[in-house]
């Protein structure tokens, strides 16, 4: 069965050539993944893995695909549970004003 | 320059929270921090990594090539060792593949499953490189792709596409621009862009 | 499985394994050649699930040409494509040369 990120000769349209300015949320996600991964907690083929199980792969943008299989893993290694990164991030949305 | 780690993580103004996510990996740093899994320093390091890295060093690269024959057959067969005689540091488990246009070849470089790119010389690839346009249709119709980043192949020239699948990174050597014959390694670097280390355009001199 | 020689023409296995696969779609059932071999590694499939990855096997450089991989294909026979295919994906291919 085709993965959704399988892209290769699938239709497509124009290619958009505008760069986004990364973030410092985006520097942290690349960041977090190659130190977990300079320390052996982590491969390149399990966050590939956990990024192509992602089922709003398509709705989501590419550091947000990062960060989500990032969670995943975390999670499936118990090295973090999912109530509490919940908890956290709804800590610092607070504090951050967002919704 | 990242004010990532200035205490205490607060994301100053909207524009840095543009996504949901981004609470999530602060969360996630703090957590994995909290709990000694990663240092402070360790994070830093891959942040400086990465900001260290750009399409610079590519050029830097190409251009010692083109005015050292030796220099280019060693950047061929040996790019880390290449990249390091040039103070790039290019260690690490993934193993690099520069590929040569000539005047009969022009290479085109994809990674159609995810985003693989020679991180470790080049730093972060371009938002349209990780594009689901740009990974779908780079090897189906390479050309029709080139066509829109302005770039037509003479007649005759064969297009050579290259998908990333596997445990290489690659990087294309353009050709050097006619016209160019005077100019030192620091003027050719200038002409080579990041688009051309990738295969969707070819360095450019006009003269006059 | 079976290992390859630059020069060689294979066929890559219209497997339809699910999981991590590092062989895209578009290539399964086509025929190409071994270009190169790039070396022996461990196979992504089992190290994205944590596994040793072990045995090591070849990776190739694999080149098809575009005509052979799209029906549709905008351009000159000679335009070619490579992707590195990991030798449990490929079969040696016996058919009839173009």
């Amino acid at each position: 069965m085709t993965g959704v990120h399988d892209l290769g000769g699938s239709p497509g349209g124009p290619i958009d050539m505008s760069q986004h300015e990364v973030e410092d949320w985006e520097r942290l996600a690349d960041a977090v993944n190659a130190a977990l991964g300079g320390k052996g907690l982590q491969t390149t083929d399990e966050l590939r893995r956990a990024i192509e199980s992602l089922e709003n792969y398509k709705e989501l943008g590419y550091y947000e695909r990062w960060t989500a299989a990032t969670e995943l893993l975390l999670i499936e290694k118990g090295i973090l549970t999912r109530e509490e990164i919940d908890e956290r991030s709804a800590d610092l949305r607070r504090r951050w004003g967002v919704a | 320059m990242s004010d990532a780690h200035d205490h205490p993580h607060e994301e100053a103004g909207s524009g840095r929270t543009s996504s949901p996510y981004a609470a999530r990996i602060r969360a996630i740093e703090t957590l994995l921090l909290e709990k000694s899994v990663l240092t402070e320093a360790e994070i830093q390091d891959r942040i400086s990594y990465m900001e260290a890295r750009s399409p610079a060093n590519g050029a830097r690269l190409v251009a010692r090539a083109w005015v050292d024959p030796e220099f280019k057959a060693r950047l061929l067969s040996d790019t880390k060792g290449a990249a390091m005689e040039l103070g790039i540091d290019a260690s690490g488990p993934v193993e690099f593949v520069v590929v040569e246009n000539t005047p009969k070849t022009h290479n085109l470089i994809v990674c159609t499953l995810c985003s693989c790119y020679p991180r470790a010389i080049l730093g972060r690839p371009p938002d349209w490189y990780k594009s689901f346009n740009y990974r779908s249709r780079a090897v189906k119709e390479p050309r029709a792709v080139m066509r829109e980043f302005g770039f037509e192949p003479p007649d005759g020239v064969e297009i050579v596409v290259h998908d990333s699948t596997a445990d290489m990174r690659y990087m294309v050597l353009p050709m050097r621009p006619p016209g160019t014959e005077d100019m030192d390694e620091e003027e050719l670097a200038a002409l080579v862009t990041r688009d051309s280390l990738i295969g969707t355009d070819v360095p450019r001199y006009l003269v006059g | 499985m079976t290992t390859f020689e630059p020069g060689d023409r294979v066929r890559v296995r219209p497997s339809d394994k699910t999981g991590h696969v590092r062989t895209p779609d578009y290539l399964k059932g086509k025929t190409g050649w071994i270009e190169s071999v790039r070396g022996e590694f461990r196979n992504p499939e089992d190290l994205a699930y944590g596994l040793s990855g072990r045995p090591e096997r070849p990776l190739y450089k694999v080149g098809f040409r575009q005509a052979d991989l799209w029906g549709d294909y905008e351009g000159p026979a000679d335009d070619y494509l490579y992707a590195d295919v990991y030798a449990h994906w490929l079969e040696r291919y016996e058919g009839e040369t173009v």
